[in-house]
């Protein structure tokens, strides 16, 4: 322990741009994302799998980056929620969240919003019950999910209804 | 609705009423929130905490050499350095008796539960910073450990605070009205114990903080996520011995608090102390198993309780006993344990008793600390909504008829026996509304058939009212804004709230730019840094926001938009009642083509016209401040509706339909209301069938990790329907809070359905946690 940490390099794509780091073999991808590369977008909620806070997509599935390593991501493609739309042009699922008034602290809201990501694109029309069992790998504290819920089922329609981006 | 309601400009701008999109998502939806971890200082440092395996032990020595050598470790201190440099911290809020000692930022002697903070480790990296910890080697002689409130109450056993002669830290007994009398003739007395377990707020992010001195100004930030900014700086000052006005305390946004940030924490101060010592940023972020550990956990209370009834149902009064479990250190600044006070007043609620009485003791044990969570008083309201049932069953009657009969008038007449007013509550409309909207006869109807064909299911409702504020609520702690025009013509309001969660820079702006006659994309809010907003010892807490806050940015933008009419009316060489703001423009009522904008009245009251003969307009000011007490007080009120099905093979509780009709008087914005409502009763599932912050009767915390801690997902969570009625109360400012109603009767709403489904198997609910093994227990499956 008292060794000095070994490092590696790390290439990844992130949103569509190519990014590289030197790092630890020990640091977690979530931390490098968020160090590293300083996307603080995506948040850090339990460190041991459960909340989803950390979820990103890597080559389009779904994964937590908190129990990733960033050395196993080197190659990899990511997309973190800083790829989705801006504040002047939101993505349309994301105003469909914000148009159900989704979340309320935002905390877990970069989680969610990647996981719902995945979910529509493998299945563009999910039934309540499919979209509550997508989602109960993350956790909210503050709306009691439906919310949640609602903004996913209007995403799904104003994706269906030809705004995909 | 008096005239005031309609002062605000009618202009297409308005949008008190309405859902308005939150400002707020904009950032959170599109990963550029502003959280505490998100910061970065250049020359910024990572601590990490050593923290107790033990419940209770005394510490013989503490080693940190090896850890000091360890490559980019720069500092290490431990409670001698505390003792040395730093003041302990005491409540400040805490009830007369209350007995407690200084808490320092880390455990000096002795470690009082498991999770206590020995040592504080600065590093280069928080990865360095736990290698270090682990080579730093502590001596410690075990103790014997309280977990349990028999072990606390032992007279010949260990005790928390050895300057203390016992772990009583606090007795209390209050009693209103006609007690013994009303026992003495009763025609029946009802008993039953109630026990509530130990829970947590577990915010998603935890806490946390960037602690900043500059040893060149002496100037000292503490960057971190806070319920109450001004409360936390004055203590880092008294702490650390900086002087006040070098010390300011900053919020970003803030992912959740639920009561548990409105303390001042003890890693907050090792945190701070710290950076004033080694003149460097230092950013400490609390992991999930910390938090479960060491933050702060709520309401583990047992009461014994009964009630005198008549037959008909009628309750004249009930007493009991209580005892709270404080864990080892106290709260800063608000005692958990200072609750049984509020417990007691509020217990009789919208009833009308004759008589009430409590006893109150509040222990000390080797368990996190007790602090405040959504609705911290909620004991009361689960007992007695719990006990009508029980009186209910024994009289046989339903219990939507013993609580009928048991409403106390809401016309002013009857007050609460505690003396708050009662007045304009409208609990009992909730309950037959609820009723209806919930087909409860026909449920009953159905339940008997489906009991027939040995389907297990129960129908539970309970009432409440939420003081929102209350008379006590709202006492002696004013709520004050600011409110300035800016040189551009924007609107800036400056609120002592400090918003985790509740979408304050939406709502306090639709108020602000409703009253002034902007559209609310012109206003915004500022809050969460001491440099700027106005002082109050709370900040986010207490559904104070709704009422005080609003009430208060309702007035100073009242104040503000008086001044900028006078100064038009100059301008404009017209009269200020003459003029009007609609749409962002200020023009002569019904001349909407003669207009000033809010950037020119500006101009003429901040800089130096072009052309010197027309003079600065320097009076009246373009700033105004309010501060808005919340008048007379009044109530939140609603009941919740619950109809569950329960799986005898495998003790899961389903919940089929979950119904909350609430009164929160007149809503600034609806879908901010019922996201509140729907993430409380959230939480009280979770609290009732899934979450248990465990230990055992060794104090050892078994509850560590989310595997162990289980929040409830959108699995578990059903739908929730909401009806709202909107009584506006006898005031001037109609919003009234909805923060804690929520979490504070949706426990006795699913425990009333769960044991009305258990009933066929005498089950008795006493105990709120009811996890699968405990509902097969009571079904006598197991
Ligand atoms: S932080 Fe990765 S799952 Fe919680
Ligand atoms: S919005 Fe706060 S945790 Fe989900």
């Amino acid at each position: 322990m008292t060794t000095t940490p070994t490092t590696q390099s790390v290439q990844l794509t992130v949103n569509g741009v190519a990014r590289s780091g030197e790092t630890e073999n020990r640091k977690t991808l979530v931390d490098f994302l968020r160090d590293d590369l300083e996307l603080t977008g995506t948040h850090v909620g339990c460190e041991h799998g459960v909340c989803g806070a950390c979820t990103i997509l890597l080559d389009g599935e779904p994964v937590r980056s908190c129990l990733m390593l960033a050395v196993q991501a080197n190659g990899r493609s990511l997309e973190t929620i800083e790829g989705l739309g801006s504040p002047d042009d939101l993505s349309p699922l994301q105003q469909a969240f914000r148009e159900s008034h989704g979340f309320q602290c935002g905390f877990c809201t970069p989680g969610f919003v990647m996981t719902t990501v995945a979910l529509l694109r493998e299945n563009p029309d999910p039934s309540e019950a499919e979209i509550r069992h997508c989602l109960s790998g993350n956790l909210c504290r503050c709306t009691g999910y439906q919310s949640i819920v609602e903004g996913v089922k209007s995403a799904a329609l104003a994706l269906q209804a030809g705004e995909n981006r | 609705m008096t005239a005031l309601s309609t002062a605000a400009g009618i202009g297409s701008t308005r949008t008190v009423g309405t859902a308005a999109l939150r400002v707020e998502d904009l950032r959170i939806l599109t990963g550029r929130g502003r959280y505490v971890d998100d910061l970065k200082f250049p020359g910024m440092l990572h601590a990490a905490f050593l923290r107790s395996p033990f419940a209770h032990a005394r510490i013989l020595s503490i080693d940190v050499s090896a850890a000091l050598e360890l490559p980019g470790v720069v500092g290490i201190f431990t409670g001698a350095d505390m003792a040395a440099r730093t003041t302990g911290i005491e409540p400040l809020v805490a009830p007369p008796g209350f007995r407690s000692e200084p808490v320092f930022g880390l455990a000096i002697d002795k470690v009082r539960l498991v999770g206590d903070p020995v040592a504080i480790v600065v590093a280069d990296s928080r990865y360095i910073a736990e290698d270090a910890c682990e080579l730093i080697d502590i001596d410690y002689e075990q103790l014997e450990a309280i977990g349990t409130f028999e072990q606390a109450l032992d007279p010949s056993g260990p005790k928390v605070f050895e300057s203390l002669d016992s772990n009583i830290m606090l007795e209390m007994s209050n009693s209103y009205g006609e007690v013994d009398e009303s026992f003495a003739e009763a025609e029946l007395i009802v008993r039953r114990t109630f026990a509530q377990h130990r829970v947590a707020q577990v915010p998603m992010e935890g806490r946390g903080g960037v602690s900043h001195f500059d040893p060149e100004s002496g100037n000292f930030v503490y960057y971190t996520g806070t319920q109450s900014p001004h409360s936390l700086k004055g203590y880092i000052s008294q702490a650390l011995g900086v002087p006040l006005e070098q010390t300011r305390v900053v919020n970003g946004d803030i992912g959740g608090a639920f009561g548990l940030k409105i303390a001042t924490h003890r890693e907050d101060v090792a945190l701070c102390a710290a950076s004033y010592w080694l003149g460097r940023p230092v950013k400490w972020i609390e992991d999930r198993n910390e938090h479960l550990l060491a933050s702060g956990q709520a309401r583990e209370e047992r009461m014994e309780l009964e009630a005198a009834v008549n037959r008909d149902g009628t309750i004249l009064a009930m007493r009991g006993t209580m005892v709270l479990d404080q864990g080892a250190y106290p709260a800063v600044p608000f005692v958990g344990g200072g609750i049984v006070g509020l417990i007691a007043t509020m217990m009789p609620g919208p009833y009308a008793f004759r008589g009430f009485a409590m006893s109150s003791q509040v222990v000390a044990s080797n368990k996190c600390t007790y602090s405040a969570y959504r609705a911290p008083w909620a004991m009361e309201t689960w007992a007695r909504e719990r006990m009508i049932n029980v009186i209910a069953a024994e009289l046989d009657l339903d219990p939507a008829a013993v609580r009928r009969k048991n409403f106390a008038a809401n016309d002013g007449s009857v007050s609460m026996l505690s003396g708050a007013t009662l007045l304009d509550n409208s609990c009992a409309q909730t309950l037959e509304r609820v009723l209806e909207l919930g087909e409860y006869d026909r449920l009953r109807t159905e339940q008997a058939a489906a009991r027939a064909q040995g389907r297990c299911v129960g129908i539970g409702f309970a009432t409440f009212i939420e003081g929102a504020p209350g008379p006590a609520a709202g006492r002696g702690l004013n709520e004050q804004s600011i409110a300035r025009v800016e040189p551009d013509g924007q609107l800036s309001i400056f609120t002592t709230q400090a918003p985790n969660g509740q979408g304050h820079e939406t709502t306090l702006a639709q108020i602000a730019s409703d009253e002034m006659g902007i559209p609310i994309g012109n206003v915004k809010i500022y809050h969460g840094d001491t440099a700027d907003t106005p002082y109050a010892l709370i900040g986010t807490g207490g559904s104070r926001a709704a009422t005080l806050a609003s009430g208060s940015v309702l007035h100073s933008s009242r104040k503000l938009k008086a001044n900028v009419l006078e100064l038009a009316a100059e301008m404009l060489e017209a009269n200020p009642s003459d003029l009007v703001i609609e749409d962002g423009l200020i023009h002569p009522i019904g001349v909407p083509t003669v207009h000033l904008t809010l950037a020119e009245v500006a101009a003429r009251a901040y800089a130096e016209p072009a052309d010197t003969s027309e003079p600065v307009l320097a009076e009246p000011t373009l700033t105004a401040e309010a501060a808005y007490d919340g008048g007379i007080g009044s109530w939140s009120a609603g009941t919740h509706f619950c109809h569950v099905e329960i799986d005898l093979q495998t003790g899961q509780v389903k919940i089929l339909r979950y119904l909350v009709v609430e009164d929160c008087g007149r809503m600034i914005n609806p879908a901010v209301v019922e996201g509140q409502v729907r993430g409380g009763v959230a939480q009280g599932v979770g609290e009732v069938l899934f979450e248990w912050s465990a230990y055992d009767d060794q104090a050892n915390f078994l509850a560590g990790t989310f595997m162990d801690y289980l929040l409830p997902t959108a699995s578990e969570v059903p739908r929730i329907d909401i009806e709202h009625l909107e009584n506006e109360p006898n005031e001037e400012v109609f919003f009234r809070g909805v923060g804690e109603g929520g979490l504070l009767i949706a426990p006795a709403a699913i425990t009333n359905a769960i044991e009305d489904a258990l009933s066929p198997y005498g089950a008795q609910i006493n105990d709120q946690y009811l996890p699968p093994a405990k509902i097969l227990e009571l079904a006598k499956v197991i």
